[in-house]
Formats: C-alpha cells, sequence, structure tokens
C-alpha cells in the first residue's frame, strides 16, 4: 500500500487544499510524505525510501518520532494565520499537535531552541486565532521561542533553513517578514516596543489590537518594569502576556539538575499560581457590589476595587498596583482558556492595559525535552526518536569552559574571587565555578545593570568580583560600567564572551562593539587572549590587577590545541607588553585577540609567495605596547592591524598612537582590518568571516593590494580554499 | 483497508487526531493535557492510575453495596481518625487489605468484600499521597462528601481541580474587566490614552 503512495501525489493534493474536512480518509496518514511534496522539494528523497511497515500512522498513536517529517494534514493548509479563521476548537487542537511535531521535526533537523518553541505552541495558535496579524501586532520577547510562529506565518517551508546562512533568522526580524513585527533577541524589551506600538496606534487613530508576549525570565529585567509602569501611567489598550514556566534562569539548569528560579519574583509568581483562591470571599464582595450596583456605578466599582486587593493573591497586586489589570493564572497548553480570554479581552471595547498570566512548561509535549534539566533549551541536531543530540566531537574545549577552569584555579588559590554572571550560567561556564564553589557565584537573573554595579559594591568590600557578561549584553550595562566602575577606578574584572561574530545567532548577539566601547574609558585595562593559553594568563593577569578595572574578551568557539599552563593556573602578564610571534620583514601584522590566528593563517599563505611577514600579537589595547608598536613601524614599510571589532577599536588606538608619537610622518604605510560597517547576517562563522572580509585570504590580499600586486592579491581571493 | 485494522482515526470524524489513544469512558472528562504519545509508555504513569480506578469504578458503580458504603469517608473506611501520620494509614490499610482482599474472603460474600477492599485500596492511595489528602481534606471540611465515583474522577487528575479554580477565577476576572470597561472613558479619566481615546471616539461618531 505504502508504494501506492507515489502514484496520486496530485490527486492528493487537490484533495488536501479543498480543507480537512472534505479530505478523504486514504490521504490524511498513508501519503503523508506525498501531502508535502509540493511544499518541501527536499522530502522528494524521502518517497524513496520505504516507511517502516507501510503506514505512517499519526506521531501519538504510535509514539515514534519519524526521522522523516511528520504528518500533518491540517497544518499543510494552513499558510497564513488567515486560513485558521475558519478553524473550529478541536481543530485547533489538532493544528497545535500538528505544530508541535513539526518543530520538533524541524529542530531535529537544523538544530535551535527547542524547549521553549514547545512551551508555546497552543498560545501562538491561539494568538492567531484570535487576532488578526500582522494589522494585530502581536511581539515575541527574546524571539527564540518564535519557531511555531514563523511556521504560521508563511515560513514554513523556509525551516530548514533556520539559522543558517541567508536562511531564517533564529529570533524575530522585522526585514524577514511583516509578521515580525519588532526585532528581538535581547530579553525584556517587548513590552515598551509594545506600548510604543500602542501609543503609536492611539496617536495615528488606528484601531488594531497589540499584544505582547514576555517570559518570566524576562520579567527579572527592569526593563520590563520600567515598561509596566508606563503603560500603567498611559493606559493605552495593550495585552501584556506572561509566559511562566517557572524557569527564570537560562539556560535552565545547573550541572547538577534543574536551577531553582532566581530572584524573589519567582516566587510571587508561584504563590500567584498555587493561591487558592478565595473564592467565598469574592463571591460575597461579587454580591455587595451587585447590590450596590446598578446606577452607583462608581461605589460599586471602589468596593470591588478593594475587594480584589484584600483578598486576591500577593502576587497579582504587584502587577495591579503597576497599573495593569491581572487575569490569571490560565493554564498555558489548553486551546479552549486560551481563545476564550483573548476573544474576550478582544473583544472589551475598553481595557487598558492588561496582563494575561499563563502558565506553560518548556519543552512540553517532547518527553525527552520535559524530563532534561535544561528543558532542550538549545539544542543542536538530534534524533527525534530517542532526543540524542548529534554533538560533534572537538579535540579541544570551548573558550568559556577554559576561562570556567581558569576561574576556578584562581579562586583556589585567593578566597577572595567571585564570579557575577546574569541568568547565564551555562553560557558563561560559570556552571562549573557554582558547582566548585557554591556561595561564590552570583546569578542576579536577567539584570546585567545590576550586575555590574553589583560588583562594584564587592570590589569596594575588597572582594575580587569577575562579571562574566556576553559582549552584546555588556551594551546594557555600559553606564555602570563607565560611572559605577570605571570612574572611581574600581577592580571589578569583566569577562566578555561571544567577542566578534558569533555564528547563527546573529547581529543580535554579535560582539562587535566592546574593543570600542571599553578600549575609551579612561581607568580600563584591556586585553584580548589570542588563544586558550593565553586565556588562562590573561585570567590570571585580571585577577592580579586590583587598582583600576580590566577586561577581556574571547570569542564563542573552540582552542586551537596550544598546551595548557599546568594545574589550569595561568601566569599574570606584564601589563601593556605584546609579543612577536614570526619574524619577518617588509610587512607586519599586529593582530588583536584570536584574529592572530587569521594573521598566522594568511603569513603561511603568503610563505608560498617567498613573503615573509612579521606577525605580532598586541595582546593590550590598553594600556598599548609602545615599544612594540614604534619598532615594527620603524622596521617595516607596512602595519596592518587586524580585530574582530568595529572601527574605533584597537587600529584607532594604534593609529593615534602612531600620529601622536610622530611615526606617520616617516615611510610606513598603516592599513586596518576591522568589521565593516554594517551588521552581519546570521550564518556559519566561516560564511561570517568571509562577509566581514577578515578570512586569512582576505588579510593575505590586503597585503599583496598594498604591495602593489593587484594579481596576486587577486588570485588569493579567487582561490577557494 | 489496511489504516482501519490499525484503529487510526480519521479527521474530521469524531474521535481526535493526535491525541492520546485513551479511550474516554464516560465520566471521564476530556482529556486536558493532549500529550502526542501513547498512555503505554512509561511516561503517563498519572493516566496508568487512571486506567486502573476506571476499570474498577466501572464494576462499582454496578451494585448496590455501593449505596451503602457511599456514605463512609476514606477514614471511617480504614477505621482510623482524622488525625494520622503517614505509617498508620498504612498500617491500617494493610490491616483492612488483609481482611477485605477477595482471596481471604468468604466465599458467600466475596462480591461485597471485593468491593470494601477496593474502596479501602482507593482510601490508601489518596490519604497516603499528601497532595490528594489535602484536597480530600478540604472537600470534607467543605462538607461535600462527593460519590466515590465523582471523586475518583477528579482525584484521577489533580491537575484538573487546580485547573477548574483558575478558569473560575479568570472567568470572575474578564467579567469585572467588562464592568470597568464600562466607565473606562468616563468624564474622570485623565488618563493620557483616554483622552486620546476619547478623541478617536468623539471623531468617528461625527463622522
Amino acid at each position: 500500500m505504502a508504494l501506492s503512495a507515489f502514484s496520486f501525489p496530485t490527486y492528493v493534493s487537490k484533495a488536501t487544499n479543498s480543507g480537512p474536512h472534505k479530505s478523504s480518509p486514504v490521504t490524511s496518514h498513508f501519503f503523508g510524505a506525498a501531502l508535502f511534496s509540493h511544499f518541501s522539494h527536499k522530502l522528494d528523497n524521502h518517497q524513496l525510501k520505504k516507511r517502516p511497515n507501510g503506514v505512517c500512522a499519526s506521531l501519538s498513536e504510535r509514539g515514534e518520532y519519524h526521522s522523516q517529517r511528520p504528518p500533518t494534514p491540517l497544518l499543510d493548509t494552513i499558510n497564513y494565520p488567515i486560513h485558521m479563521k475558519n478553524l473550529s476548537i478541536r481543530e485547533l487542537k489538532q493544528l497545535a499537535d500538528e505544530l508541535r511535531a513539526d518543530v520538533i521535526f524541524n529542530v531535529s533537523k537544523t538544530g535551535g531552541h527547542l524547549g521553549s518553541s514547545l512551551g508555546v505552541i497552543e498560545l501562538t495558535v491561539a494568538l492567531h486565532y484570535v487576532f488578526n496579524a500582522p494589522k494585530d501586532r502581536i511581539l515575541w520577547d527574546v524571539g527564540h521561542q518564535t519557531y511555531p510562529h514563523k511556521i504560521l506565518t508563511g515560513r514554513r517551508d523556509k525551516m530548514h533553513t533556520m539559522r543558517q546562512t541567508d536562511g531564517l533568522s533564529g529570533f524575530t526580524k522585522r526585514s524577514e517578514s511583516e509578521y515580525d513585527c519588532f526585532g528581538t533577541g535581547h530579553s525584556s524589551t517587548s513590552i515598551s516596543a509594545g506600548l510604543g506600538m500602542a501609543v503609536g496606534r492611539d496617536l495615528k487613530g488606528r484601531k488594531n489590537n497589540v499584544v505582547a508576549v514576555i517570559g518570566d525570565g524576562a520579567m527579572t529585567a527592569g526593563q520590563a518594569y520600567e515598561a509596566m509602569n508606563n503603560a500603567g501611567y498611559l493606559d493605552s489598550d495593550m495585552i501584556v502576556i506572561l509566559n511562566d514556566n517557572k524557569q527564570v534562569s537560562l539556560p535552565t539548569a545547573t550541572l547538577d539538575g534543574p536551577i531553582p528560579p532566581v530572584g524573589a519574583l519567582s516566587s510571587a509568581l508561584s504563590r500567584l499560581q498555587s493561591n487558592r483562591p478565595l473564592r467565598e470571599l469574592r463571591e460575597v464582595a461579587k454580591g455587595v457590589t451587585k447590590q450596590i450596583g446598578g446606577p452607583m456605578h462608581e461605589l460599586a466599582a471602589k468596593v470591588d476595587e478593594y475587594a480584589r486587593g484584600m483578598i486576591s493573591g500577593s502576587g497579582s497586586t504587584l502587577f495591579e498596583e503597576l497599573g495593569l489589570y491581572y487575569i490569571g493564572p490560565v493554564d498555558g497548553h489548553n486551546v479552549d482558556d486560551l481563545v476564550a480570554i483573548l476573544d474576550e479581552v478582544k473583544n472589551t471595547k475598553t481595557t487598558g492595559p492588561v496582563l494575561i498570566h499563563v502558565v506553560t512548561e518548556k519543552g512540553r509535549g517532547y518527553p525527552y525535552a520535559e524530563k532534561a534539566a535544561d528543558k532542550y533549551h538549545g539544542v543542536a541536531k538530534f534524533d527525534p526518536a530517542t532526543g540524542k543530540q548529534f554533538k560533534s566531537s572537538a579535540r579541544t574545549q570551548s573558550y568559556t569552559t577554559y576561562f570556567a577552569e581558569a576561574l576556578i584555579a584562581e579562586a583556589e588559590v585567593d578566597k577572595d574571587v567571585v564570579a557575577i554572571h546574569a541568568a547565564m550560567g551555562g553560557g558563561t561556564g560559570l556552571n562549573l565555578f557554582l558547582r566548585r564553589f557554591p556561595t561564590r557565584c552570583f546569578d542576579v537573573g536577567i539584570a546585567e545593570q545590576h550586575a555590574v554595579t553589583f560588583a562594584a559594591g564587592l570590589a569596594c568590600e575588597g572582594l575580587k568580583p569577575f562579571c562574566a557578561i556576553y559582549s552584546s549584553f555588556m551594551q546594557r550595562a555600559y553606564d555602570q560600567v563607565v560611572h559605577d566602575v570605571d570612574l572611581q577606578k574600581l577592580p571589578v574584572r569583566f569577562a566578555m564572551d561571544r567577542a566578534g561574530l558569533v555564528g547563527a545567532d546573529g547581529p543580535t548577539h554579535c560582539g562587535s562593539f566592546d574593543v570600542t566601547f571599553m578600549a575609551c574609558l579612561p581607568n580600563m585595562v584591556v586585553m584580548a587572549p589570542s588563544d586558550e593559553a593565553e586565556l588562562f594568563h590573561m585570567v590570571a593577569t585580571a585577577a592580579a590587577i586590583d587598582d583600576r578595572p580590566s577586561c577581556f574578551r574571547y570569542p564563542r568557539g573552540n582552542g586551537i590545541g596550544v598546551e595548557l599552563p599546568p594545574g589550569n593556573k595561568g601566569i599574570p602578564l606584564e601589563v601593556g607588553k605584546g609579543r612577536i610571534l614570526i619574524e619577518g620583514e617588509r610587512v607586519a601584522l599586529l593582530g588583536y585577540g584570536t584574529a592572530v590566528q587569521s594573521c598566522l593563517a594568511a603569513s603561511a599563505l603568503l610563505e608560498s609567495h617567498g613573503l615573509r611577514l612579521t606577525v605580532a600579537d598586541a595582546r593590550f589595547c590598553k594600556p598599548l605596547d609602545h615599544a612594540l608598536i614604534r619598532s615594527l613601524a620603524k622596521s617595516h614599510e607596512v602595519l596592518i592591524t587586524v580585530e574582530e571589532g568595529s572601527i574605533g577599536g584597537f587600529g584607532s588606538h594604534v593609529v593615534q598612537f602612531l600620529a601622536l608619537d610622530g611615526l606617520l610622518d616617516g615611510t610606513v604605510k598603516w592599513r586596518p582590518l576591522v568589521l565593516p560597517d554594517r551588521y552581519i547576517d546570521h550564518g556559519s562563522p566561516a560564511d561570517q568571516l568571509a562577509q566581514a572580509g577578515l578570512t586569512p585570504s582576505h588579510i593575505a590580499a590586503t597585503v599583496f593590494n598594498i604591495l602593489g600586486q593587484t594579481r596576486e592579491a587577486l588570485e588569493i581571493m579567487s582561490f577557494k580554499s | 483497508m489496511r489504516c482501519s485494522s490499525y484503529g487510526l482515526i480519521i479527521p474530521g470524524s469524531e474521535s481526535r487526531f493526535l491525541t492520546t489513544t485513551t479511550t474516554p469512558t464516560t465520566n471521564k472528562k476530556p482529556d486536558r493535557f493532549p500529550r502526542i504519545y501513547p498512555t503505554s509508555v512509561s511516561f503517563g504513569s498519572l493516566k496508568v492510575k487512571a486506567k486502573l480506578n476506571d476499570a474498577a469504578g466501572g464494576t462499582a458503580t454496578a451494585t448496590a453495596v455501593v449505596d451503602e458504603s457511599k456514605e463512609l469517608s476514606f477514614y471511617d473506611l480504614l477505621g482510623i481518625p482524622e488525625s494520622v501520620s503517614l505509617v498508620e494509614i498504612k498500617q491500617a490499610y494493610k490491616q483492612m487489605a488483609r481482611k477485605y482482599h477477595p482471596d481471604v474472603s468468604p466465599p458467600d460474600r466475596v462480591e461485597e468484600y471485593t468491593q470494601r477492599f477496593i474502596r479501602v485500596q482507593e482510601a490508601y492511595e489518596t490519604l497516603s499521597d499528601p497532595g490528594l489528602r489535602a484536597l480530600y481534606d478540604r472537600d470534607l471540611s467543605m462538607g461535600l462528601h462527593l460519590a466515590f465515583s465523582a471523586r475518583r474522577r477528579q482525584q484521577n487528575d489533580v491537575d484538573f481541580q487546580v485547573r477548574s479554580e483558575w478558569r473560575n477565577r479568570w472567568q470572575s476576572q474578564l467579567s469585572e474587566l467588562k464592568r470597568r470597561s464600562m466607565n473606562k472613558d468616563a468624564g474622570g479619566n485623565i488618563s493620557w490614552a483616554a483622552r486620546m481615546r476619547r478623541k478617536r471616539d468623539g471623531l468617528s461618531q461625527e463622522l
């Protein structure tokens, strides 16, 4: 029977297009593969594989997760939210199940964020059913839970390109689709943006709805409160959906198990959930207002207000006080409830800001995710049937892990070393530190600004705080770095992970600006390791610098394989001293950070052309190694500074020094290689580097161009290595 | 056709597609949490219990013995006062079980004893689980002594209880919202948006 699947795909597609009611029984199960042929070309080879027993039954009944695309007859009829409008609630539930299966299948093929997307399947379906995107604005905070949203809004056929070069972005992106109202990636921005859209709508006299979905983790950031406070004051009609899955920390686990939620807010939220409603009292209050009611609206309202304040859950008053009308908690996996509530709120003429507290479970519907400690928050490609991820084995570990080990080694000898991170225990590697020193690791929630000032406070008391914050998230805390740390010259150490281009996460997570904004600060020591051994030494150096703030940056990715210092304990470097790696002539490449590796590769390329370059590792951007730069400038024709950062960073500091020192008045030519003046889209790290023009080939070609050997430059660039 | 032999569900028909295979019994509420894997796998232990209890419930409601023992609370069944610890509940249960087990019951009263045994087992299950026990105690204190079949339905899905509380709560919240919205743009409200709304509505009324 399975073979006959291939013989009439056209019949099948006609049947499905006529709608779920009219599709014959035959189409739904057997020919799942054929159904998709007109949606996704790559399934052509799937049709050739015979299914295990000839029947492709639904996932639920057989409990299997096919490596082939699961059958989704109803989802196949939905390209845009408008196609959902005629579905019944029962069909919506079916759609939710199919959507879940589709998300699991897609993420298993591309990798990405799974747990969060699974938690909001029903919510996404309900939102698109009730509201009319794109006229109605639906904003998703952070954006990593928008995979089902993208599937439902016309991007299903591109889901296999998720997070890849020229493919779909892993977060919402305005330029990708009109259904993505606001670009996200850093958390806690949706309410602010939503309020802006609501107020803009009011000013323009329009009548659409604005819905902002925010998670309980994102609620730990101050901006969410700033936004809610303002929303309560302005009283503009908008809906805030608090997606509460009790996670509040990200990735959502320590090494030894799930992390209890951080902060006092989460216990307030859980009290809300478990609060036994004093319904009897409410009934009494309602009865009283009913009696008073009738023409005495205001009095009744006041009675009700007092009653609510008195007897409602101790957490809901927080939102009420901020001016948002609280509704909930609501079961976030029940499409009935969600549709009913959203419909009611939508049809109420004037609501002001409303907060709907929706309770969901991260990773819901995929047992392996539900049971995992981190709920499969971010996964590599995996096998849906077993949940096992295909992690490629590398010879070396990531810079993140090396940093954690280095810090642990420092903390072993010095009991004043403490570590602070902002809800990124896994991402910064500080989960390892936490396991070793449980009382010396602080997770402050998604609150970078607070983390920096908190570290400043710790430094005042004589401790040695290491603030591990991603380079792009440090942007949030910049004023605190300047005003609270640098101005007062407090010895806070900043460990900026994910510096430079970061690959699949894209420009929202790209750390291009940290050299620029750190090196311009008067008291800051700015350094960058060129490999993992240097990283160990720089951690030791930072621990040793006790009279001023310092920072170091390292990229995403694995080490190159140099020998590590014994016992993971680095040796403090002499501040403001770089090193020469290769002695050559005519042309000098002065690299900063891991760009030095690209310089070494470029020099290897040029060796074969008979050019022997000098390659130097600057190590410090501030204070610069003046002696090194002087010697390079005086003994070479060309000096090229290379860094994976924007304009205004290392290269600018070098040329400033060259100019002031009179070295530019002589014969040396200086050229900078920096990230271009545009945002580099997400993709594989190699592709991004190529787009940025910082690959070894690019560096070599630059050298040739300056030396006037343009033909060789072209040759190197066209050569596909 | 081969599909029917697998019991596959046809879309558009009464039963649901891509949801659990637990055949719903008449007294079971619709599944609140559609899972996409079958209940026979170890994940859904609650559902397995559901099946057990449903099976028991099916036979229980048939006999007339139900009517008599319906009045007994779980505590009476086990012969213990209300404030006992888990250990004592266990002991009482073991005693009762040994007395009423079908294998050791007198042959002429097997059926009656079996029903009793099932009830005792259910009592133990409820009272030994602190969450379920708390719910049961609360019901008892509210004076709601539900029939066993109804009680079992609620026991089966502890979450269902919580969710129905939530539902009542948000339903009342929604009705309040509706009521509030009547006065939202009354003259007294001077918030920015209220002014904008009045202006917008005033303009549209003019048109």
